[in-house]
């Protein structure tokens, strides 16, 4: 059984265990930088146009969703509106059911990351500090749970709360997101817990604290940052997710993305409510990335390589 | 009164390794249990054991062997289309260096955008009659007529057309995964090769991508697997169709057990999909990926 340190080739474990993505430059950047001048220019619009077309159909969406129901399916499109107006978003957003499945997409995520972490945390640090046998059968299980389709285990997942009377409650779903985050979570926070160094507990056990004592106040500080980036990942883990969600939600605690995909059947094509709240359900997370970029960066790099 | 490390150890990850064995061993039990039973789709209704028709019957399904290709052919599509735009998405980064920060940051974006969100903002693009894609590439002079394609009603293409949104949402993961590894790549090595001559595509091919490799076999392992789990995009772009056109190996299975009402079928599916899955990742992750081996 490789260590952990060997499962993950060593180069990408470099960006995240910085802490913030901040990657060690110094010798490799004069590497494949590119010299000529003129050469750079032509790489920087390559660059700039490469964006512009990946940025393109998200400003898209946020243009239809100001267009008029007319102008929103109009032969041939137009790409900027005719005429701007906020009625979609009006529309949308009173329609009923919608301000509640926002409800129900927010307390969702925030017990499923909860959920997560409080798990995560010390599953990690037990895998990490203590290298037991048990500890790297676990941490392969782990890995080998973010194989299992989601589909095969929501069906039977969706009776067991059935029979325990939690069919369509934000709780029940809570528990479904966690399946997929906690996986990725232990792997994050092993990484984690593996940058730091062991002779700080040891120290606070000389001095007279538990086991236990030593995690909480002196190790759990430390990898604070660490934390932040899992947590991230398991909000927006349960907040983006579909499957789960249309499997084991009905009235009362439909999310959001459930919302948005019954639109189509329920509505008609109303491509302009759609597209608004579409909109509306992104901006937080672009939000939020744009706010802990690096952190994120951090996070994915990481768990590209674990889970 | 102090209990030994190996056991404090084993308290700290009970509580993960019970909830794990809860709410995903358990239902995959259950999962593997069904597949041998034909089920009533009413709740509570008879379940009687047919031993292993349901596999019987799946394998002899043109829906399913149809669904196994064509998840395999949505996967391998995929993850090479976001395997070479992500490389050359972090080549160019790196190419550029440090300035190039910023722009890396809104590349990131759509990362964060959910899937169904995605799939929905692509159908409204290649939507016929009003799509914008086929307007576009119409004014460009590209397309004669703007619906000469039917990216989302052709069958011979939709399959294409459903992996665009998973492509868009995540070649900037690829790209960013990457990079990463590109960043750890020693400088002099480089600058050994290019003083000994070597022009760019050798550079690539002969020194770059096989010091990545240990970085690309575990990008290309971690999005394979997901790709094959594709659901929400397609579900909303086409619902499988036309004609099962799209539906992969999640959308059949999802079917199966809501639509048809057959949950010994599906979970026979189920089984064979998570075997399938778990076979090709072993493979995959001993023979490419091989961890610890060669990094």
């Amino acid at each position: 059984m490789p260590s952990r340190t060997a499962t993950a080739p060593q180069t990408t474990t470099e960006p995240a265990s910085a802490g913030g993505g901040r990657r060690r430059g110094g010798v490799n950047r004069e590497g494949l930088e590119a010299g000529k001048r003129s050469t750079r220019t032509i790489l920087w619009i390559l660059l700039a146009a490469a964006l512009v077309l990946y940025g393109f159909p998200f400003l898209y969406l946020l243009f239809t969703s100001f267009k008029t129901p007319i102008d929103t399916i109009a032969v041939p499109p137009t790409i900027l509106p005719k005429e701007w107006t906020l009625d979609n978003y009006i529309n949308a957003l009173g329609r009923n059911g919608v301000p509640a499945s926002f409800i129900n997409s927010i307390q969702t995520a925030v017990i499923s990351t909860l959920l997560s972490l409080v798990l995560a945390v010390p599953a990690a640090y037990g895998i990490t500090r203590y290298k037991t046998a048990s500890g790297r059968v676990f941490i392969m299980a782990a890995l080998v749970t973010r194989m299992v389709p989601p589909v095969a285990i929501g069906i039977p997942l969706a009776s067991m709360m059935a029979s325990v009377g939690l069919a369509d409650t934000p709780i029940a779903l809570s528990i479904a997101h966690t399946t997929i985050s906690l996986p990725l979570s232990i792997w994050l926070m092993s990484s984690f817990f593996e940058a730091v160094p062991q002779d700080l507990e040891e120290a606070a056990t000389v001095d007279g604290c538990s086991r236990l004592g030593a995690l909480w106040r002196v190790v759990i500080p430390v990898v604070s940052g660490g934390i932040a980036v899992t947590a991230i990942f398991a909000f927006l883990a349960s907040w983006n997710e579909f499957l789960f969600a249309l499997l084991m939600t009905a009235v009362r605690s439909q999310t959001t993305p459930v919302v948005i995909a019954n639109f189509q059947t329920q509505f008609g094509l109303d491509w302009g409510s759609m597209t608004a709240l579409a909109a509306v359900y992104s901006i937080p997370v672009i939000l939020l990335t744009l706010l802990l970029q690096r952190k994120i960066v951090a996070g994915m790099t990481l768990g590209a390589v674990k889970g | 009164m102090r209990i030994p490390d190996r056991r404090f150890a084993l308290y700290l990850m009970t509580p993960a390794a019970l909830f794990l064995a809860v709410f995903v061993a358990y239902p995959l039990f259950r999962l593997v249990t069904d597949s041998f039973f034909k089920i009533s789709p009413i709740v509570g209704g008879p379940r009687d054991f047919v031993g292993l028709d349901n596999y019987i019957r799946a394998f002899t399904s043109e829906a399913f062997i149809g669904a196994g290709w064509r998840t395999l052919a949505y996967t391998l599509m995929v993850v090479t289309l976001e395997f070479t735009l992500g490389l050359g998405m972090a080549l160019l980064f790196t190419t550029l260096g440090r300035k190039s920060q910023v722009w890396r940051t809104m590349f990131l974006y759509p990362l964060m955008i959910a899937p169904i969100v995605a799939g929905l903002l692509w159908k409204f693009l290649m939507i016929d009659n009003f799509g914008l894609l086929g307007t576009l590439l119409s004014q460009a002079g590209i397309l004669k007529d703007p619906n000469q394609i039917g990216w989302l009603s052709n069958p011979d293409i939709v399959l294409f057309s459903v992996a665009v949104p998973d492509i868009w949402l995540t070649t900037s993961f690829m790209c960013l995964v990457l990079f990463a590894g590109l960043q750890n790549i020693p400088g002099d090595l480089i600058e050994a090769a290019r003083l000994d001559g070597a022009r760019a595509p050798s550079l690539l091919f002969r020194i770059i991508l096989p010091l990545l490799r240990p970085v690309i076999a575990v990008a290309l392992v971690v999005r394979g697997i997901d790709a094959a789990r594709a659901f929400d995009t397609i579900l909303i772009q086409t619902n499988g169709g036309p004609q099962s056109a799209s539906e992969t190996m999640s959308l059949l299975i999802y079917r199966t057990m809501i639509r048809f009402g057959d949950p010994g079928l599906a979970s026979a599916m189920g089984t064979i999909y998570l075997l399938a899955m778990l076979a090709i990742a072993f493979v995959a992750v001993t023979t490419i990926w091989r961890p610890g081996k060669d990094t």
